[in-house]
């Protein structure tokens, strides 16, 4: 049995699986601490179902505290942030385009080394290794003790970005050190940013996965933990403490993987309904679909994979106007429940919509007694439409595609969507995260920039699909069951033919459970109402 | 006029507009040129009819591969050396700067030389647009020798060329950005104000401001921001503006071939029913094709936005499933000779087709 925990902002969700069929779930308030929020939570799962510690096999926990640091500028490190790339990229230090108030955060210690390479392996210039020294005494002189480090096109050649770091390693023996090519793709500045995210929020990432692990002690749990990562799969703790910016939006990738597993559907999109947005994705393969502009976070341009999310504003807590033919994007949020006419509030939401036309019973129906019956009916109608047009702007193409509702706001659909196929309501949608996190599987990516002119095309990608399954592997996969998931080829304009930026993406089972344990695409299709 | 730092982003914007898919991401040159002009202040436009007969102008830009310059980031004093090398190689002082392709990055590389130096930019550039050869330059077009030039690239290693004609010179420079790590910073088609006048497309470098600025204020559906775009591009060189299409990306397949991003993208309407148009694309989006029917063609504009927010997309970029509008928008006179249009009509990019002006086709 597994268990999945999300933790989120508001709710701390947790799910216990049994032969990947969700046996319970439960919803717990998240606490200051986190901890308290899963001791909670885990405590409710494991007494309604008299399940015993040693019958759980893996904890699998989403969250999102690291997020949430970067965002609210909490709990990060004093970072140097080492780039090797001169004469190229003078005046643009790192950081040169972020906020004030989170590059003061980091320190905005930045040193630029001479050295890095051209996209064809040509060395930029010699590294320099007195001035290399220069900067390892600043850093020994200043107590800096969290090192990101980037050289250019690294994710070619990381001979560079090693050799300094094997030399911060000597001198700093008990230095925090991200190598930027680690982090994976090309785009300096935005890779450099992720490695400086991400070594700012070691030292957190530590505290984090222990008090995780202090949290399976205490409950007597002594199976292995993994966390979430954006792309929907999983690392183990070492990794976590090595990676933690690579859990950044893997809420919204969890509720996708959930909604999959709750469905058995692998192609699909998925609305998440909270109380002031929905979010539109699509599962393509079991997967979400990511998005392929640069994704900011906390202000910061980084190139992590993301899903790619269209939020509407429509959600339970949505304000409608008068004649019901507005909504949104304004909300009462969590207010909801005093705000609300059904509530006894004076304000007009789309839950009072939803109980006026009858669909479902929730507070007293009396409050909408001023409410006439063609405001509610031009409502409803409104309601269907902003998902409908949402829906239809994401859908691959203009075939009607079966669409999956969850979170707590799916109440506000009542009739058909025109997009949909068929319509999905899963039992268990609102704890459709932890289930995302509970079924995950292990992934590993790289990518290079290589000529096909020079490597043959099918040598290129093994040795790509090589580096990313070692990737997995060190992320705690069973090397026998790792696969291709998806080989990404972009040619490179203005250059020779064959030139080409090659990406690969393999996923493949948790090592500790054994092969063929929770495989993706071998699942039990849990209960589903449909409507057709 | 003056360019400051905060009509940078607006710069940027309508470069990409105007860059028609192609030009590169002027994401990092508009950061480097944001350190340049605070580090040096504003730059004076100066329009080419003020420009003296005898003046001496240089053009200078970024020419390879912009997908290499993500990582192999431009510095701070490359364009200012570039001018400097270049003056060295004359033997004479440079009186203004201008820029070859107003779509894109190098929109900005000139103002980076001319905040360094203190001379202003020629407000005009030699294409209107943006346009994968040299050869399609106006100033080339105009009979201007593209040498002396000198090329500088990112570790201040100069090569001069002296080259008869333009094509040549493309070949020898996107040989050169090949073993020099994919980019270069280039001064050539020196010109007087005298040859310059007739050679130039007027007024890009204040229109793109203005462009960048339209999109920003009415930023939001592509339909709703037409009329502020029609107002925008009649009063200018341009003409001609219109909305081609509104839909999503269906298909979309491109393979580089010999340093080309070459092949289409088919666009659906939003609910599948109706016309669908075709977009044929050599790192810019050259024809626009409803049903077969030719609805655009280079030189004329194609521009692709984001639907929701009318922000340009490159073609790079540009993938299944997008929901975009398509605009069209009439090319400068210039390009509407039969001498220029040799070098720039559908003919000069492969396709077996004529020029058709914007304003002829009724749809």
């Amino acid at each position: 049995m597994r268990i999945g925990i999300d933790v989120g902002g508001t709710h701390t969700d947790a799910v216990l699986l049994a032969n990947n069929e969700v046996v319970a779930s439960t919803k717990a308030l998240t606490t200051a601490d986190v901890l308290t929020g899963i001791t909670n939570a885990l405590d409710t799962i494991l007494k309604e179902t008299g399940v015993s510690e040693d019958q759980i096999e893996a904890m699998m926990i989403g969250t999102t505290q690291f997020t949430n640091a970067v965002v609210e500028r909490r709990e990060l490190s004093t970072v140097a942030a080492v780039r090797i790339g001169l004469p190229s990229g003078a005046g643009l230090p790192p950081m040169v385009d972020w906020p004030d108030d989170i590059a003061e955060a980091l320190g905005r210690h930045t040193y630029m080394l001479t050295g890095g390479m051209l996209y064809d392996g040509w060395p930029m210039a010699p590294l320099d290794d007195g001035e290399i020294d220069a900067m390892i005494a600043d850093l020994v002189k200043l107590g800096i003790t969290n090192v990101a480090i980037s050289s250019v096109f690294s994710p070619m050649n990381a001979d560079p970005e090693e050799y300094v770091a094997a030399k911060v390693r000597a001198a700093i023996p008990e230095v925090r050190i991200t190598l930027s090519h680690a982090m994976g793709r090309l785009g300096l500045m935005e890779r450099e940013s992720a490695a400086l995210l991400n070594t700012a929020l070691l030292a957190f990432a530590d505290r984090v996965v222990d008090a995780f692990d202090d949290a399976m002690t205490t409950r007597g749990l002594k199976c292995p933990m993994f966390v979430s990562q954006n792309d929907g799969t999983l690392m183990n703790s070492s990794f976590v403490k090595q990676f933690p910016a690579l859990t950044f939006a893997s809420g919204p990738t969890n509720s996708l993987r959930g909604a999959c597993k709750l469905t058995g559907l692998s192609d699909a999109i998925v609305v998440d309904i909270g109380g002031t947005t929905s979010d539109v994705g699509v599962l393509e393969g079991g997967f979400p679909r990511e998005s392929n502009v640069v994704i900011s976070v906390g202000g910061v341009r980084t190139n992590f994979r993301m899903p790619d999310i269209m939020a509407v504003g429509l959600g339970g807590g949505s304000l409608v106007s008068a004649d019901g033919k507005t909504i949104g994007p304004q909300s009462v949020g969590h207010r909801l429940v005093t705000e609300g006419l059904v509530f006894g509030g004076n304000t007009l939401t789309a839950t009072d919509l939803i109980v006026g036309s009858g669909a479902v019973d929730i507070g007293d129906k009396s409050g909408l007694s001023a409410v006439s019956t063609e405001t509610i009916a031009n409502g409803i109608a409104t309601i269907h439409q902003m998902l409908d047009r949402a829906i239809d702007m994401m859908k691959p193409n203009s075939d009607p595609v079966p669409i999956i509702l969850v979170g707590g706001g799916a109440v506000l659909v009542t009739g058909n969507l025109k997009a949909a196929s068929v319509l999905h309501r899963p039992e268990n949608a609102g704890v459709a995260n932890a289930i995302g996190a509970a079924i995950a599987q292990i992934g590993g990516e790289s990518e290079r920039l290589v000529s096909y002119s020079t490597l043959p095309r099918d040598q290129a990608i093994k040795a790509v699909t090589d580096e990313a399954i070692g990737r997995a592997v060190e992320a705690g996969a069973d090397a026998s069951t790792v696969r291709v998931a998806e080989i990404d080829e972009t040619a490179i304009p203005y250059m020779d033919e064959g030139n080409t930026r090659v990406r690969v993406k393999v996923i493949g089972d948790i090592a500790v459970l054994g092969a063929g344990a929770a495989s993706a695409t071998s699942l039990d299709i849990a209960s589903v109402q449909e409507q057709s | 006029m003056q360019i400051k730092v905060e009509d940078l982003d607006d710069l940027s914007l309508g470069a990409v507009f105007l860059a028609t898919g192609g030009g590169g991401d002027p994401y990092v040159p508009q950061l480097l040129t944001a350190e340049a002009l605070k580090k040096y202040g504003p730059v004076d436009l100066i329009a080419p009819d003020d420009l003296a007969d005898d003046a001496h102008v240089v053009s200078i830009g970024g020419v390879g591969a912009p997908t290499v310059s993500l990582e192999m980031l431009p510095s701070l004093g490359e364009a200012v050396k570039t001018l400097e090398a270049y003056e060295d190689h004359v033997g004479r002082k440079v009186d203004a700067v201008v820029s070859f392709e107003i779509g894109g990055g190098n929109s900005l590389i000139p103002l980076m030389a001319a905040a360094g130096r203190g001379i202003p930019v020629v407000d005009g550039d030699g294409m209107g647009r943006a346009l994968p050869e040299a050869q399609m330059m106006t100033y080339a077009i105009a009979g201007v020798c593209p040498t002396p030039a000198i090329a500088y690239d990112y570790a201040g290693n100069i090569t001069t060329f002296t080259t008869k004609d333009t094509a040549t010179y493309e070949r020898h420079i996107r040989a050169l950005s090949m073993v020099s790590g994919g980019m270069l910073t280039t001064a050539e088609h020196p010109m007087t104000g005298a040859q310059l006048k007739p050679a130039i497309i007027p007024g890009t470098v204040s229109f793109s401001v203005a462009l960048g600025k339209c999109l920003r204020e009415n930023r939001g559906r592509a339909d709703q921001m037409l009329p502020a775009l029609q107002k925008l591009f009649a009063a200018s060189v341009y003409g001609e503006c219109r909305m081609l299409f509104a839909g999503k990306i269906s298909d979309k397949a491109t393979r580089i071939i010999g340093g080309y991003d070459i092949g289409e993208a088919t666009l659906t309407p939003f609910g599948g029913e109706g016309s669908s148009l075709v977009i044929n694309i050599k790192n810019e989006y050259l024809v626009a094709k409803l049903d077969g029917k030719v609805a655009a063609s280079v030189p004329d504009l194609i521009v692709i936005v984001d639907y929701e927010s009318g922000t340009p997309i490159n073609a790079e970029r540009l993938r299944y499933g997008q929901r975009v509008a398509v605009f069209a928008v009439g090319c400068p006179d210039f390009f509407r000779t039969p001498h220029a249009l040799k070098a720039v009509e559908p003919r000069a990019f492969g396709f077996d087709m004529d020029f058709v002006p914007l304003e002829e086709i009724t749809v």
